[in-house]
């Protein structure tokens, strides 16, 4: 991790809100570090690797979600600290195994990372986790800024351990991926959880004796078993005791802070004194004291005002709400997403016939949809003290943005990918079908981008693995053209494999194409189980799909190397006519990577005078690297691969492979 | 067309609220890498809000500093940003609502222009156009043209650093943070080309002198 030290404060780093998270679980001691990337969560994990510890600790880049989670629970089971890391998507995946865990809770500290993406700077549902938090009744830690994810990680160790359950420790984007000042603390060696048999009390985090134990072994099957109801319905007990053990914790720490603003005047004209409450939570806080400077100028006294600082929004503090309603006459709810504080208020409301406003996302102020921010503070405290706060304080034109060119991202110059796209449209065209009558289902990762212009090739994008399933929908549906699924190698370890497996067992017939560049590429090019061998951990194994595919008896299985267009559009054309289930292993590695070792996969170059500029090269393509240029067109030597799939569709010879 | 003359006007302030656009590939995000660590060496509390993702496909980049708050939220709202740094003309014009009145709006007039357009398929805005725009949210437009990078032993210098140092030179920037630390931040946040990166850097301190 790159270090930008103050020279006054030197224990002061500058670090993201994911390396705070990662230096956080260093700091309390952690064992195993387990999760799977996903934007906005992939810099906590992958900011360990970049460490190469060597102190005892295990980090790694798991499967999918759900295992990651397993093997973090199963560390923690163990009596060790563990730390889990996601994105919201990723907390779906790893959610079956996550209630299940709950209900049994845990031994030593395990916290679950999850980062939530609102105003979507990534492409996914704008899913709120806290949500997941409910329901399996786990508590949630909510940091609102980089310096405080790196403490509280920390304290929901210490939750962990005290109360006996999983933590979740809750970011969204604008801090995961922000860059702030943190104050460094030296790292604890990993601990584990001393065993409670001795009834002695559990440890405080920066207590560590730096003495390494031996994992511990319990059996305990009324804990760790779901035998029978009498014991499942026991850990429903055991689980909602703990939440409620988590909540005294939680104000035994004083994470959630109160301040009731001084005693009003005595009420005149029948009002209830007490003014103003606010209660923000997560990144909301962050932006409260800014808000105030501007509310301010419009006649806002922040003596006046009440404030509940929700730290732990899982298990709802009711109390402290109940102690901002009675003194209060306007409640303001400050929360990103959805209304799940604002709801809980209205029930604390009712429970005390409160009679005042609640302002918040309920009564119509605000979105439930995208990033909040400072104007979200200054308008809330107008609607609630009719503040003449100007409608477009906050509202900048929107003429300028529409005058903006559009701009669809299209896939890297030398990506693998656009030969394995532009070799479907080619297969598709010379069967005779026109595009809108060949489904080619989508999945997550950069192959997503064969939807965009100039390929238009991929029709959806679902969820980690959809392609395959989707596509047998089609195929049963009744679609009677060929059905396509396309994946990517990380997509289709994480959870593509269930989907083709079952297509084999019902024998649907569809064409699967697995495009695979060795690197779990969209998320910043992490290693997952196809990545080749040198680039594995040290003493990891390499897994190859071309050795999976046969192994599950398809008949009909075909490599081909993207960069040659003709010969893997006539391989997928081929499989197309096929019956029964057909893979295709379209391989070249990541572009990126393999120019960050300095290799290229050939070299092109134009030659001027066969060139008419009629495009096509650009039009087929849509390689970045290549431009109109006066009498030909202009191939960038930097960007340029050297793929050679500009040279193969000129018809006119005017780009060559040198070799 | 460009104010070449720097803002004596400006009042030293507490906070600073910068916004950065471009397209991935330009160094966009290593300008504002460059500006938090000056901040962060100086002691002046920084929250620098990359977006990522898109840095190296092409695609628009977008990141919000702000300066000199102990409490810094992420994102700074429309009509906020002091300064606006834009490395595109297209993209310029997606920062616009983020400028506060008054503002300074420092646009290199690089193009970038996507494949569509290139191809004569849609429309890109004019230079004029954008000027106007900025003009209208009264942002005070800092012009470099594209021409007027210099070159370093012949070739052009590092358009963002030239950037960074025309806005550290001749916007607000300069006064919250000291030129000479940013300079010396450029200089040693890499091992190779510092005198290439110094050179690009000074010629922007320079920019907009003599024109």
């Amino acid at each position: 991790m790159s270090k930008s030290v103050n020279p006054a404060n030197p224990c002061s780093e500058l670090l993201t809100g994911n390396e705070a998270v990662a230096l956080g679980a260093l700091r309390a001691g952690v064992k195993v570090v387990t999760g799977y990337p996903g934007t906005p969560s992939t810099g906590a994990l992958a900011s360990l690797l970049r460490m190469d510890l060597d102190d005892g600790r295990h980090v790694e880049w798991s499967i999918n979600e759900k295992v990651a989670f397993e093997i973090a629970a199963g560390a923690a089971w163990a009596g060790q600290r563990a730390l889990c890391t996601m994105k919201m998507s990723g907390l779906n995946v790893a959610y079956d195994s996550l209630i299940s865990i709950a209900y049994s809770g845990c031994i030593g500290g395990l916290v679950i990372y999850v980062a939530d993406d609102p105003g979507v700077s990534a492409g996914m549902a704008e899913q709120d986790s806290r949500g997941f938090a409910r329901m399996s009744d786990l508590p949630m830690l909510e940091p609102a800024s980089v310096a405080e994810a790196y403490r509280l990680v920390q304290v929901a160790f210490e939750l962990s351990e005290r109360a006996g359950t999983p933590v979740f420790v809750r970011l969204v984007t604008g801090i995961a991926q922000s860059k702030a000042a943190v104050e460094l603390v030296q790292p604890n060696p990993p601990a584990p959880f001393p065993m409670r048999e001795g009834g002695g009390s559990p440890p405080r985090f920066g207590e560590g004796s730096g003495e390494r134990s031996e994992a511990k072994l319990v059996r305990d099957i009324t804990k760790f078993t779901k035998a029978g109801s009498a014991i499942c319905m026991a850990q429903h007990r055991d689980l909602i005791a703990r939440l409620e053990k988590a909540g005294q914790v939680i104000r035994e720490m004083g994470l959630n802070r109160l301040r009731l603003s001084p005693p009003q005047p005595p009420p005149t004209g029948g009002e209830r004194g007490g003014g103003l409450g606010i209660i923000a939570s997560g990144v909301m806080a962050s932006y409260l004291e800014e808000g105030f400077e501007i509310a301010a100028q419009f006649g806002f006294e922040r003596d006046a005002v009440s404030m509940l600082r929700m730290v732990a929004t899982n298990p709802f503090p009711a109390a402290e709400v109940q102690a901002l309603l009675r003194h209060c006459n306007a409640i303001l709810v400050l929360e990103e997403l959805e209304p799940y504080i604002e709801r809980c208020v209205y029930i604390e409301a009712h429970r005390l016939g409160f009679e005042g406003r609640i302002v918040g996302k309920l009564d119509g102020l605000f979105s439930r949809i995208g990033e909040c921010g400072v104007s979200h503070v200054v308008r809330g405290i107008g609607a609630a003290l009719n503040l003449p706060i100007p409608d477009d304080l906050f509202r900048g034109s929107d003429t300028a943005e529409q005058l903006a060119a559009q701009r669809p991202i299209t896939v890297c110059a030398g990506c693998p990918h656009r030969g394995t796209f532009m070799a479907i449209n080619q297969a598709i065209r010379r069967l005779k079908y026109k595009k809108d009558e060949v489904m080619v289902t989508g999945d997550i990762g950069c192959t997503i981008l064969g939807m965009n212009p100039p390929f238009h090739t991929v029709w959806s994008e679902v969820a980690m693995g959809a392609s395959l399933g989707m596509a047998q929908g089609y195929v049963h549906g009744g679609v009677e053209t060929p059905v396509i699924a396309t994946i990517g190698d990380s997509t289709f370890f994480h959870a593509g494999i269930p989907g083709l497996v079952n297509a084999i067992q019902h024998q649907v017939p569809l064409t699967l194409i697995i495009m695979d560049n060795g690197w779990t590429s969209m998320t910043g090019m992490q290693v997952n189980p196809g990545t080749d061998e040198p680039f594995q951990q040290p003493g990891d194994r390499r897994v190859d799909i071309a050795k999976i595919i046969p192994a599950l008896g398809v008949e009909h299985f075909f490599i081909i190397d993207p960069f040659d267009l003709d010969e893997s559009a006539a391989t997928i054309q081929k499989a197309l006519t096929l019956p029964g289930v057909k893979v295709v292993l379209s391989r070249q590695e990541c572009a990126i990577q393999a120019q960050r070792r300095g290799l290229k996969a050939g070299k092109v170059k134009v030659v001027p005078e066969n060139c008419n500029l009629c495009n096509l090269c650009i039009i087929r393509t849509g390689c970045p690297a290549i431009s109109i240029g006066e009498d030909a067109v202009v191939i960038d030597p930097n960007l340029c691969y050297g793929c050679g799939l500009c040279a193969q569709v000129c018809n006119r010879e005017a780009i060559e492979s040198v070799t | 067309m460009s104010h070449a003359t720097r803002n004596t006007q400006h009042v030293l302030r507490l906070t600073y609220d910068i916004y950065l656009v471009g397209v991935g590939g330009q160094g966009v995000l290593t300008i504002g890498e460059l500006v938090a660590e000056a901040a962060h060496r100086r002691g002046v509390p920084v929250n620098f809000y990359p977006t990522k993702g898109m840095a190296q496909r092409g695609g628009f980049v977008k990141a919000r500093i702000r300066l000199g708050r102990e409490m810094a939220g992420p994102n700074i709202p429309e009509k906020g940003a002091d300064l606006v740094i834009a490395m595109e003309v297209s993209e310029a014009l997606k920062a616009v609502r983020f400028i506060k009145p008054g503002g300074d709006f420092v646009l290199f007039g690089h193009v970038w222009a996507p494949t569509a357009v290139m191809l004569g398929k849609a429309d890109y805005p004019t230079l004029d156009r954008v000027q106007e725009q900025v003009q209208e949210a009264e942002g005070r437009m800092y012009y470099l043209a594209p021409e007027s990078l210099p070159l370093y032993e012949g070739a052009p210098v590092p358009a963002n650093i030239f950037v960074l140092g025309a806005a550290t030179g001749h916007t607000g920037l300069g006064d919250i943070l000291v030129p000479s630390e940013v300079a010396h931040v450029v200089q040693t946040r890499w091992k190779r080309g510092v005198e290439r990166n110094r050179s690009a850097f000074q010629a922007g301190l320079n920019a907009f002198t003599g024109s």
